[in-house]
């Protein structure tokens, strides 16, 4: 009996034991009953309002609107997973996504000249957006740090706020004669105590972010093609006493799985070509390290690849060591096109 | 079964990818829909993506009257991008893929692998 009939699947590898079908149907059949439960709740609770307000169990207040808000939020869920399931069983997964793509190239021609792009290649358009000085474009820069700084300003300044509370509303209970002898010898001074250590670790955070100046990194063609050369600036601002400064072209691969419940995104570094290194030297304000170099992409690389789960991203990085100064790193994405695309080039850009 | 009508299994951005696909030891009355793509897929460390640049699904009368002892003509101009890659965390694959709907409401795939591109690995 077990062997045609089976309560429960085992994961083997990839794949599931026992039939997919009923799996998904027993999906579908949850998530429409989670829909019909919202619309039996909602539809009960607005007609029962419409039709004999005064006998309603919720009045119209905060509670009545939060039944409303989880009623509806059963309705959303329910249908779009309902949805999604009878879609999942209905069609394979390559109708699913020849589906998609009719709906894509309908959204792409009304608003952008998509058709001229690579399928799967990322959008050029944020990095032709700044002219450069020196070059044909600036390229935009990420900074790692720039996030940990703002999420710390945050967090330092509501410790800091929590702080300064309680240290009043310790000193106006002992004030007023009621003193609360745990908040004020204990639970204040902790508080102030690593506030004043988070505080000093945001200023320091914020001195080696802001001492050393900016990185720009100009090049004098986009999007970089497989196989071609190109011209590239590096301009290092600052008050610095270098020590070291590279540029590596990096082509990483970035992988997202889901691991249980949670998402997880893996990067490993596939390619790293130097294509510039600068050995001791002096900069200071107004007059910038400005270095030229140029650079080939290898033949046989993989272009930029984007896709929901997976990635192929190329970027510059430069490193910099300075004296008195903790070791830096900045990044400034490119895009990498198949070879033969240079005709369309122009067409992406505009 | 898949045939690739070419010298070898391997193309370039815009070439123009020809099949023969013939349905065997299959009763052809016991068929309900037959779906041929021309698609990528990735394997590897990340969830699985697939992006289809062919599709075509046969299904009523177009597929009865089909007679199935001739092979089925697949033609598709093939895309610029993405190229086959062999990476460490990601490998990007171009297949024909045959999936035939059965009257008993089970499928079958078959699908035949193919080279998008010059060699690009992870160097």
């Amino acid at each position: 009996m077990s062997r045609f009939f089976r309560l429960y699947g085992k994961k083997r590898g990839h794949r599931m034991s026992g039939w997919w079908l009923a799996g998904r149907v027993g999906e579908a059949f949850w998530f429409a009953a989670i829909c019909v439960l919202g619309v039996l709740s909602l539809s009960t609770m607005l007609v029962w309002q419409v039709l004999s307000p005064n006998t309603h169990a919720f009045p119209i207040a905060s509670g009545f609107w939060l039944l409303v808000l989880i009623s509806s939020s059963f309705i959303g869920i329910g249908a779009v997973g309902f949805f999604y399931r009878v879609l999942s069983v209905a069609y394979s997964d390559e109708h699913r996504s020849a589906l998609a793509n009719k709906t894509n190239d309908v959204k792409s021609t009304k608003t952008a000249k998509r058709d001229s792009l690579p399928p799967m290649v990322p959008n050029l358009q944020p990095f032709t957006d700044s002219p450069g000085v020196r070059l044909a474009f600036r390229l935009p820069g990420t900074r790692p740090e720039t996030r940990e700084l703002v999420l710390g300003s945050l967090f330092v300044l509501a410790w800091d706020a929590l702080a300064m509370f309680l240290t009043v509303f310790a000193f106006g209970k002992l004030f007023s004669g009621k003193p609360d002898w745990f908040l004020t010898l204990f639970a204040v001074p902790m508080f102030i105590y690593v506030g004043f250590r988070v505080t000093h670790w945001f200023f320091l955070g914020f001195l080696r972010a802001t001492g050393i100046g900016p990185t720009t990194i100009e090049i004098d063609d986009l999007p970089l093609t497989v196989g071609e050369s190109y011209k590239l600036s590096l301009v290092q601002y600052g008050r610095l006493a270098v020590k070291k400064l590279s540029i590596a072209l990096v082509c990483e691969e970035v992988a997202t799985y889901h691991f249980g419940t949670d998402t997880r995104t893996e990067r490993q570094e596939v390619f790293r070509r130097e294509v510039l290194e600068q050995g001791r030297c002096r900069i200071d304000w107004g007059r910038p390290l400005e270095l030229v170099c140029e650079f080939c992409l290898p033949d046989n690389a993989m272009h930029s690849f984007q896709s929901p789960h997976n990635a192929v991203a190329w970027k510059f990085i430069v490193e910099g060591e300075a004296n008195r100064w903790p070791s830096y790193c900045r990044s400034f994405p490119v895009v990498v096109y198949p070879r033969g695309q240079k005709t369309n080039r122009r067409a992406a850009r505009s | 079964m898949i045939q690739l009508l070419g010298f070898q299994p391997g193309y370039m951005p815009g070439d123009e990818l020809k099949c023969h696909v013939q349905l065997q030891a299959i009763d052809p009355s016991s068929i309900t829909a037959v779906e041929t793509s021309v698609a990528w897929y990735t394997e590897g460390k990340g969830n699985e993506d697939l992006g289809v640049h062919f599709f075509q699904r046969l299904t009523g009368d177009t597929l009865h009257e089909r007679d199935w002892s001739k092979p089925l003509l697949v033609e598709s101009t093939l895309p610029e991008s993405p190229l086959s890659y062999e990476g460490r965390l990601l490998k990007i694959r171009w297949c024909i893929r045959v999936r035939v709907y059965l009257a008993d409401g089970t499928d079958m795939v078959a699908q035949e692998p193919f080279y998008l591109g010059t060699e690009t690995k992870e160097i």
